[in-house]
């Protein structure tokens, strides 16, 4: 029984996540002033993915915020776990880096142990173990798709470490922009092509629809035989470079590198120790050895 | 022993040469110096008996100071003989195990199981250097409320645990084995009651073939009907009742063996 | 809800799990196989009840392979609630046990919040069950047959599902018998009672 709280009482943990300032934080969050703590990068977020006749499909914005700032404009959610199997994640962008690298740690030491591909109830298991383990305090709410000996599949994992093995899912804030695309056309044993716009178009729903989502389209499809096409900014939807060229702008306010005449350029070197340190002027120094010519 | 100085048997964590465990039968020899303990299994339940030398003329033998049978839970009973503190361990483990099943689980532990955990444990004392096998053997009485199934057990030192129609252990058990198998208990199971008797008779036969033997207290316990499938003492009146049978029949015996003998 | 039948169990529950007022699975399976003959309904945390069905089949799979026999529902209840109460400072969950054994034949067990345990005619639990009490107080019977019980306890699913917002979905059911586990799933728009979907 102890399994089931070992991590939540008791001294830091040796290992992995540790917690000890939990109540602390918990404290200064109800004192005044409480606004001005720092807040963890969190990835309001569009995940999603999907069951196809010949493999998966996971699908990812890149967007990634810090309150109401975007923090990072093409950030990476889609992470890998096995050769067969990637993982989408959404929540706190540290929290989903860092269970997915140790969840495709411990799947590839399992894989060497045992000479067999790995299974994605596997790593779903070792994925709701671990978050269960922790209540909740790993903010990494996870789709989980791969392919194994079962065939194709797409499992949901919430932070707390509840699952569910489904054809089609979508995670984050921008789940339910993403949802509305799923449930309104998504059909059994769908071709690759259809698949993936399908996953475009769902992850575009939550780009466009939710503010925590944005930027570009990240798109990982597996197939049966294990193989992956991890097609990275596969969509880029909000590409502002065209925008910009659009704009005309005056002659006179674009100028060229090189258009303003260097009359010459002096470039003063202090005396490192004379004066006690202290800084050398400009008379004490010959500088006319050094006139460049721009 | 054939090969006892040799240095092989000081510890139970060496082989002798021919792939013996010399502690192990050691501590078997001690289970054979002691009284005797028997177990039948029947059609309507099974029953344990064992016969206690009083060593002392003023020790008090019916209480627990000096007991021989214990109640483990409500459906097991436990026979044990050998050297006594080792036996009393054995038994406080069948209760501790016993108890923790029915905490863990919420039902009764199949008494089958029972056997095999206290043959883990006793076993494990036969691994080590540091430790002494047990000096003691058990015999294992018990009921399984959810097959309705009576067994019988009897544990040696050595740890392994084996079913049995009927067992017998300690002093005489060559003589009371021959006498168990003439019961053809695993052909056609008897029934308690009369189990009660050939017991008795049995002990009774083994305590007067035993020369300068001690004065004898018997001990005896049923798993039945009778005793609401737990495992109790048998009753007084047909103990007594037993017992007259059985002397009667050895008197008998006896009168016909000397005839057969003289021809 | 668990409903006994004669000869055995009909266990049945709907396919919602809410996170605030968004349904994060509209099919999801609330059933969960123990044993051979046992299942356990989940109601409250999907985590919680998740991790303590993985235990109590863990728990009874060694169980098993200690006594060579088919675990009783007994025995799955007392684990279930052992864990319960042991825990319940950190969990959110109410499980219905129930299922066939040798022993006892078909026996119904819910364990409640705080951890008690306790063996009832026929169980109802999670958020709709106050919608299908009285139906249930009214038409259950001792030793109904099989299909009767399962038509019931879909009928009260149904009804709980109509008049409780985190109720809905699909329903489920398994009978468990001396013959095996039988399921059995009724889509949304075949409910027996409300409103079917249009489409």
């Amino acid at each position: 029984m102890s399994e089931l709280t070992s991590s939540s009482s008791g001294g830091p943990a040796t290992t992995g996540f540790s917690f000890e300032n939990t109540i602390r934080n918990k404290h200064m969050l109800s004192m005044d002033g409480s606004g001005a703590l720092p807040s963890p990068k969190k990835t309001g977020t569009t995940i999603v993915g999907m069951v196809y006749k010949d493999g998966v499909v996971l699908g990812a914005d890149t967007r990634a915020t810090s309150g109401s700032e975007v923090a990072e404009k093409n950030c990476e959610k889609i992470h890998y776990l096995a050769p067969n199997m990637y993982c989408c994640g959404a929540g706190t962008a540290a929290d989903t880096e860092m269970i997915t690298q140790l969840i495709s740690s411990q799947l590839e030491l399992l894989r060497m142990n045992t000479h067999s591909q790995s299974r994605v109830i596997t790593a779903c298991t070792l994925l709701k173990r671990r978050l269960f383990q922790h209540q909740g305090q790993i903010s990494a709410a996870l789709v989980l798709g791969g392919c194994d000996i079962n065939g194709p599949c797409i499992f949901q994992i919430a932070p707390h470490g509840s699952t569910a093995k489904l054809d089609y899912t979508t995670m984050g804030s921008g789940s339910l922009a993403a949802m509305s695309v799923f449930e309104s056309t998504w059909r059994e044993d769908m071709n690759e092509a259809d698949a993936v716009k399908m996953v475009q178009r769902a992850v575009a729903a939550g780009v466009f629809n939710d503010l925590g989502s944005g930027s570009n389209i990240d798109i990982c499809v597996i197939r049966k035989d294990s193989s992956v096409d991890y097609r990275r900014n596969d969509v880029k939807p909000n590409e502002i470079k065209p925008l910009r060229d659009l704009i005309n702008h005056s002659a006179l306010l674009t100028m060229k590198p090189g258009v303003t005449p260097t009359i010459g350029e002096t470039i003063t070197i202090p005396h490192p120790t004379s004066n006690n340190g202290m800084m050398v002027g400009p008379s004490d120094y010959d500088t006319s050895a050094m006139e460049v010519e721009a | 022993m054939a090969s006892s100085g040799s240095g092989y048997d000081l510890s139970s964590s060496t082989f002798s040469p021919d792939g013996r465990i010399f502690q192990v039968e050691y501590a078997t020899k001690a289970v054979e110096n002691a009284g005797p303990v028997l177990g039948i299994k029947c059609s309507n339940g099974v029953v344990l008996g064992c016969a206690k030398p009083i060593n002392h003329k003023m020790v008090v033998a019916t209480t627990g100071s000096y007991k021989r049978i214990h109640t483990c839970d409500t459906h097991i009973g436990c026979a044990s003989t050998g050297f006594l503190p080792d036996a009393r361990v054995l038994v406080q483990r069948l209760v501790e195990e016993s108890a923790d099943w029915q905490e863990q689980y919420g039902s009764k532990i199949p008494p089958g199981v029972l056997g095999e955990r206290l043959g883990t444990y006793a076993h494990y004392f036969t691994l080590h250097g540091a430790l002494r096998p047990f000096g003691a053997a058990a015999v294992i009485a018990g009921y399984d409320p959810d097959t309705k199934e009576c067994s019988l057990q009897l544990l040696e030192p050595n740890g392994a645990p084996y079913m049995y129609y009927g067992v017998a252990t300690g002093k005489g058990k060559q003589a009371a084995k021959t006498e168990l198998e003439k019961l053809n208990l695993h052909k056609a199971p008897i029934l308690a009651e009369d189990a009660v008797k050939q017991i008795l008779r049995i002990l009774y036969l083994l305590h007067a073939e035993q020369k300068d033997a001690k004065p004898i207290e018997i001990e005896l316990s049923w798993i039945c009907e009778a005793s609401g499938w737990t495992h109790q003492g048998v009753p007084k009146d047909l103990l007594k009742t037993s017992q007259e049978w059985a002397k009667e029949q050895l008197e008998q015996e006896e009168e016909e063996g000397n005839g057969r003998r003289l021809n | 809800m668990a409903l006994p039948f004669k000869g055995g169990v009909v266990v049945c529950a709907d396919s919602r799990t809410s996170t605030g007022s968004y349904v994060a699975n509209r099919v999801s399976d609330k059933l969960v196989q123990l044993s051979d003959n046992i299942y356990a309904c989940r109601s409250g945390s999907a985590a919680d009840t998740q991790a303590l069905t993985d235990y109590v089949h863990y728990y009874l799979n060694s169980w098993s392979l200690d006594t060579g026999r088919q675990p009783t529902v007994k025995t799955a209840a007392h684990l279930m609630r052992r864990l319960i109460y042991n825990n319940k400072d950190q969990l959110q969950a109410g499980v219905i046990i129930a299922g066939w054994d040798a022993v006892h034949g078909g026996s119904v067990y819910t364990i409640t919040l705080g951890g008690s345990c306790l063996e009832l005619p026929f169980a109802t639990g999670g958020s709709g069950s106050i919608f299908v009490a009285g139906l249930l107080d009214a038409e259950f019977r001792q030793e109904m047959t099989q299909e009767e019980a399962r038509t019931l306890a879909k009928k009260a699913c149904a009804h709980a599902m109509t008049r409780d917002g985190s109720s809905g979905g699909v329903i489920r059911t398994v009978a468990i018998s001396s013959e095996g586990v039988d399921r059995d799933y009724t889509p949304g728009n075949e409910l027996p009672f409300g409103p079917s979907a249009p489409f």
